[in-house]
């Protein structure tokens, strides 16, 4: 059962109050998405290209333009967002000052009536699954920014929601503590297997938490899958660069036929590549495009490497592993290492390529050229 | 261009020692990190060399020069900050002419316009001079004001957490920019950060700042490998060391470290060749805190030899690889983390078995 349904969902703000003339463009357009009952899924974006909308209108806390809203079975588009039985965990904690732990944590459910001993059977068997057991009688002051964060998702499921919706909940946080968070999120909804949707521009997070990440770009959904999916198998350059950290490097280039043989090569410099066989039926000699390749899949060669020799341009040494950038005309490549060798700027080494790791990418409309089956 | 010398700085606000006795050597044209968490004085230590603050005692020297009593403007210091501070209604040229122009350096305008070139093309924002601030990224802004710093040719370079407000994409690539830089300043480079990363890829030298102490200084290599205590090891690397109690038994050449784990006890022989395996002789411990990279710890989802039983926590990507948490059950460092490749099936709580590489 689908436990989320968007259909053809459009949204338009309407402008036209403002006096700047704002170019009146869709937030979001025409996304599909379904979310099977309790997956885990994110929505990942660069700020403002619509993630958030797409979240808020789940909620119906924003009017749909257009297309249709499921939870479950049901059509959500008219109903009020008390009746759409979703729990929400925003970035902003907004706890009710005035009252402790306990006290917002039951809110919810005594603003529904629910009886009192029913909710202090919820609370204490909620407080443990969110470490806050010991948090319970404090006030919100009192709290640092994770125990505030693990209040505040601990209100959003405790009503036992069909739907849980999060919009950057780590985002305050430090680095550690985002950290250990993320962890006790990824525990957590694993425990309860709730549906949940997860707004984030951090793509590690949305690599390590969902089930499936949704990478929207200008309103328009760019690729939905797993994260190996969208690691390994980019549907265009935009989902190529915006995931991994260091990003793909993504150069244009021009093939050409050396005997037969067919070689990457690139403006103002001397770098040639070889072109992975499965693309020799889409190529030919003049072909422009774009590669990419990860920095952990470009190698350095031995002694006897046929790979054309680059000069090091910057070496980073940052203990878990060593990153390399080498000037392939005004672009810099980078190449990471976790062999054991200190270079230095000026130190020359032979470059090769993953040859199965190596992707093509249309130079004008960014989307993957794929070698023919 | 100088050389820096701090000796025995002592700085107090109000009840709180924020700097207690820094003694530091930054050499000529050296980039010297200072590094440590929030609130361990690395800020202070610039403000000293600065001359923004004074400290109550110490002597901060540049080129063997005491400059204590000289006014923060006379020091020549060029400061870069987290947040840019550029003059918004001026353009990109004119921001790097600012200090050029004061009654200060009055310089001439020809030879402002040879400097501010030659700024430019090195932070690569030629084509950035006559914009606005507002029209250019936080990149660009934070590469403006390093340039401004730069066109001052100034006795030291103080930059403060200058790549903490980008985003960690901006950040990494910026920071690979700044080594590509450094290397054309051929300026000295007092660069304060909490990032290990920052720290480990641009710094010659690496100061660890702790509660206004030093607590180790050396070049990354030596602080990563060899990190003076459990505090510098956890800061370097991440996912972070995993610290774990060990009992230690035998004498002499035959030593063996036992860790309590889910209630059962495991032993390692330490291999005599490791540096825990001296250390530890040579002090005659009873216990000691093992630290192991989670790149050390091996495991396998089948009972094997030498493998002992724990419990996953979690298994999270993190990019191109993976960490697996595991649960040692009621023991002090209860967690364990460990590398793994990306896409493996592992449910939470499953369990999972667990070699140590002590050897490392």
């Amino acid at each position: 059962m689908a436990g989320l349904t968007l259909s053809h969902i459009y949204k338009r703000y309407d402008n036209s109050g403002k006096k700047k003339k704002v170019k009146n463009d869709f937030a979001v357009k025409d996304l599909n998405l379904v979310c099977e009952q309790g997956e885990f899924i994110a929505l990942l974006g660069p700020s403002g290209c619509g993630k958030t909308t797409t979240l808020r209108m789940i909620a119906g806390l924003e009017e749909i333009t257009d297309g249709e809203i499921y939870i479950g079975e049901r059509l959500v588009n008219n109903l009020h967002p008390k009746d759409r039985n979703i729990g929400l965990a925003f970035e902003d904690y907004a706890m009710y000052p005035p009252l402790n732990v306990y006290g917002n944590v039951a809110f919810n459910l005594r603003a529904k009536g629910v009886a009192k001993d029913e909710i202090d059977k919820r609370v204490r068997a909620i407080a443990p699954l969110m470490q806050i057991d010991d948090l319970l009688d404090k006030m919100p002051v009192k709290l640092s920014g994770g125990q505030k964060q693990r209040v505040n998702i601990a209100r959003a499921i405790i009503r036992e929601p069909e739907l849980l919706l999060m919009d950057e909940p780590l985002s305050h946080l430090d680095g550690k503590a985002r950290q250990a968070m993320r962890t006790e999120i990824k525990r957590l909804i694993n425990k309860i297997r709730c549906t949940t949707v997860y707004v984030t521009h951090d793509q590690l997070e949305a690599m390590s938490l969902a089930d499936k990440i949704a990478i929207i770009n200008f309103g328009v959904l760019q690729q939905f899958g797993t994260p190996a999916e969208v690691y390994d198998d980019p549907a265009n350059e935009f989902v190529a660069s915006f995931i991994g950290e260091p990003p793909m490097n993504i150069l244009e280039t021009t093939i050409i036929n050396k005997n037969g043989t067919f070689f990457f090569t690139f403006q103002d410099s001397n770098l040639q590549i070889a072109v992975p066989k499965r693309y020799y039926s889409v190529v030919h000699d003049g072909f422009r495009c774009k590669m990419g390749v990860r920095p952990m899949d470009v190698l350095i060669g031995g002694e006897d490497s046929q790979g054309t020799p680059e000069e090091i341009a910057t070496f980073e040494n940052l203990g878990d592993e060593r990153r390399i950038g080498i000037h392939v005309g005004d672009v810099l490549m980078m190449l990471i290492t976790e062999d054991e060798k200190r270079y230095k700027r000026g130190d020359i080494i032979k470059l090769e390529v993953r040859g199965e790791k190596t992707h093509l990418f249309d130079t004008e409309t960014g989307d993957r050229i794929r070698e023919k089956k | 261009m100088a050389r820096i010398q701090l000796e025995n700085i002592k700085k107090a606000f109000g009840k709180v020692q924020a700097l207690d006795g820094i003694t530091l050597d930054v050499k000529d044209k050296e980039f010297f990190v200072l590094f440590g968490p929030a609130g361990a004085g690395k800020t202070t230590i610039l403000n000293c060399i600065a001359g923004i603050m004074m400290p109550e005692e110490g002597v901060v020297k540049f080129d063997g020069e005491i400059m204590n009593l000289v006014d923060s403007a006379h020091r020549n210091v060029a400061m870069v900050f987290e947040n840019y501070a550029l003059y918004p209604q001026m353009t990109v040229y004119d921001n790097m002419a600012s200090a050029l122009r004061s009654k200060l350096y009055k310089t001439d305008e020809a030879e402002i316009k040879k400097k501010i070139q030659w700024a430019a093309k090195i932070m690569k924002m030629e084509n950035l001079l006559e914009r606005l601030p507002s029209q250019l990224s936080n990149g660009q802004k934070q590469r403006v004001a390093m340039g401004r710093a730069l066109v001052r040719n100034p006795n030291v370079f103080l930059m403060d957490e200058p790549l903490a407000h980008l985003d960690a994409k901006l950040r990494n690539s910026m920071r690979t920019e700044l080594k590509e830089m450094q290397a054309n300043l051929g300026s000295t480079c007092i660069y304060v950060t909490h990032d290990f990363m920052e720290a480990m890829a641009l710094g010659d030298h690496i100061a660890i700042i702790k509660e206004g102490k030093i607590v180790q200084i050396g070049t990354g290599d030596e602080i990563y490998y060899m990190p003076c205590n459990e505090f510098t090891a956890q800061l370097m690397g991440d996912p972070e060391i995993n610290i774990i109690d060990a009992e230690i038994s035998g004498s002499g050449n035959a030593l063996a470290a036992s860790f309590g784990i889910n209630g059962s006890t495991v032993t390692y022989e330490l291999p005599m060749d490791s540096g825990v395996y001296a250390k530890i002789r040579d002090r005659q411990l009873k216990r000691a805190d093992i630290g192991i990279r989670p790149q050390h710890v091996k495991y396998s989802f089948e009972p094997a030899e030498g493998y002992f039983k724990a419990t996953v926590y979690s298994y999270e990507s993190i990019g191109n690889k993976s960490v697996i948490v595991s649960d040692l059950g009621d023991v002090r460092h209860s967690q364990l983390r460990m590398i793994a490749p990306n896409g493996l099936r592992v449910e939470p709580d499953s369990d999972i078995y667990i070699r140590l590489e002590i050897d490392h």
